[in-house]
């Protein structure tokens, strides 16, 4: 992961010299903290956590308690879950010290203390299944694509199917569609900066993509590639069969709903069979 | 496959080119160049065995005019054609095989079978073309399919098939081509990103606005290179290598095939793949 730096910082410096003596005011990009950025760009973990909760409570007929979080990063979506009722504890699961710590100081730190108490959030391997059982299993946000191999992905399928209680369920995410294999840059507007989401290649024969994620500022700066991935992407029937491979009932895909102008509700239902589209992102729900 | 006849306006009993129309030669015509084929084959076999291939057997070979031009290309190869459609055989058996004369004739066998089944003499070369192994949809099938053309292979014989990708492959779209007394249509009714199946239909449109529409109907699972690599390595095979082919500035085919680790996701591409037993 490349940290912040910003390329417009020198050419502002040199001009500003010139222009005034009044003392320059940082770049916006040096003022930011990508962690943060991240956050408020790519995360909704309080309609993740409404939909595990809703989910669960069908599947199950009761309110799930015990989350699990696999390549929790900053362990946002954890923290969210143990703030939102006063029984539910969240183990929050990464193999990079630096976002757990920086979750602890941030994310931890603005619950309530009862809530933070109810986190954990710990530095390990996600495919050495460590912690308790938990009821529901999570790893948003496309992360188990760093396993490029499919023996590998089972077997991370198989650690997560152990490490769920016995009425436990998993739920991840998946993006596709026509533009998502293929080379893309798009930006969208954020509070004070722009988030740019780049695919900058993606290879037919071995389905490997790299992508990275930019912020851009009003005053020209920036944060060119805050966030880099390496993955596989996986495809919808790939996984389900991987899921159920591990030992899975057959997963349930839940689509977003559109409304008639065809735009995401942010509501999502299971569905059989979709006509493909551009770009989609969807839930996949895998009960043990 | 339904034939809508507007040919004759006052109801006389002339039959519409859609009528008088053969759709196993339009499919030919439209879709095949099998005297390539047979040549790409044994190509593709010569790049990894450094000798001719002799006996090639054909999978899901239809009208079989592939092993018939396998047989007619030397006069020493066999050729085993395996189709489920009895009625494709028999129109192959009369036009393709039969009208090569008795030499060539003499050296194709078309078998009414499912691929499933394997059988046949042991080949040099097994090849599943025109994505025709997407008829298979459960993964299991495919690994199922994959076992027995290895089983039917000379140990040091070679699988072929041909892979179709490409966004554009994953949508619905329509293509055509003009071939000046019919119009072949290629059709992507439907691709559905949850399974990778698709639905799709060849149709034949005539000048005089009728057409056979349509004429094929396919109901495919899109399998991926890397899907394919895993299955055909899961069933033993040695070596999987997945070619590509180089392409002039314009963007046309030359028939010269690479091995690149990487390369850009065209709009839609077809290339082969090759598994060594």
């Amino acid at each position: 992961m490349a940290m912040a730096k910003s390329s417009s910082k020198t050419k502002k410096s040199a001009t500003s010299k010139k222009r005034s003596t009044a003392k320059r005011r940082p770049p916006q990009a040096e003022q930011a903290d990508r962690y943060r950025l991240y956050q408020s760009s790519v995360q909704t973990p309080s309609a993740d956590v409404a939909f595990f909760d809703r989910v669960f409570r069908k599947l199950r007929g009761r309110a799930p308690r015990s989350l699990r979080e696999d390549f929790c990063g900053t362990g946002y979506l954890s923290a969210t879950w143990a703030a939102s009722h006063r029984e539910r504890t969240a183990l929050g699961i990464d193999i990079d010290p630096e976002p757990l710590a920086w979750g602890k100081a941030h994310n931890l730190t603005t619950i309530s203390p009862k809530a933070a108490q109810r986190v954990q959030l710990v530095q390990a391997d996600v495919l050495d299944g460590v912690g308790d059982r938990t009821e529901v299993a999570c790893a948003m946000n496309f992360s188990y694509g760093v396993f490029k191999e499919r023996e590998l992905l089972r077997r991370y399928f198989q650690v997560v199917h152990d490490r769920l209680e016995d009425d436990g369920v998993f739920f991840t995410e998946i993006y596709g569609g026509t533009e998502a294999i293929v080379e893309l840059e798009e930006e969208r507007d954020c509070e004070g900066f722009t988030y740019v989401w780049q695919q900058e290649r993606y290879n037919p024969i071995d389905h490997h993509t790299r992508c990275h994620i930019h912020f851009r500022f009003p005053d020209k700066s920036k944060i060119e590639r805050a966030f880099t991935y390496d993955w596989r992407l996986w495809s919808i029937p790939e996984l389900r069969e991987l899921l159920v491979e591990a030992g899975f009932q057959r997963p349930a895909v839940y689509w977003e709903t559109t409304d008639e102008d065809g735009d995401g509700t942010g509501e999502f239902e299971v569905t059989e069979e979709q006509e493909n589209q551009e770009s989609w992102l969807v839930y996949i729900v895998a009960a043990k | 496959m339904s034939r809508t006849a507007r040919g004759s306006k006052n109801g006389s009993p002339k039959k519409s080119l859609a009528e008088q129309a053969d759709r196993h030669v339009l499919y030919e015509r439209a879709v095949q160049d099998p005297k390539n084929d047979a040549r790409t084959l044994n190509k593709l076999y010569r790049r990894y065995r450094k000798q001719d291939a002799l006996v090639l057997r054909e999978d899901f070979c239809g009208t079989a005019t592939l092993a018939t031009h396998w047989s007619k290309s030397k006069p020493n190869r066999l050729a085993v054609g395996v189709d489920l459609d009895r009625d494709t055989l028999a129109w192959g058996q009369e036009y393709n095989v039969k009208a090569a004369g008795p030499d060539v004739a003499s050296r194709v066998t078309l078998v009414e079978a499912d691929v499933l089944e394997g059988g046949g003499p042991i080949s040099d070369i097994i090849c599943a073309l025109n994505f025709s192994y997407c008829c298979l949809k459960e993964r299991r099938t495919l690994l199922e399919y994959f076992k027995v053309v290895r089983a039917g292979l000379q140990q040091d014989g070679v699988f072929i098939a041909d892979v179709l990708g490409g966004p554009d492959a994953m949508r619905a779209s329509e293509d055509s081509h003009d071939h000046g007394d019919f119009v072949y249509r290629w059709e992507q009714a439907f691709f559905d990103p949850l399974t990778h199946e698709m639905e799709c239909h060849i149709h034949f449109d005539f000048p005089d606005g009728s057409s056979l529409s349509p004429a094929f109907s396919y109901e495919w699972r899109l399998w991926t290179m890397p899907e394919l690599t895993d299955l055909l390595l899961e069933a033993g095979f040695s070596a999987v290598h997945r070619l590509w082919e180089k392409t002039t500035e314009d963007g046309e085919g030359t028939g010269v095939f690479s091995e690149p680790k990487r390369v850009e996701n065209w709009d839609q591409w077809w290339t082969f793949i090759v598994a060594e037993r």
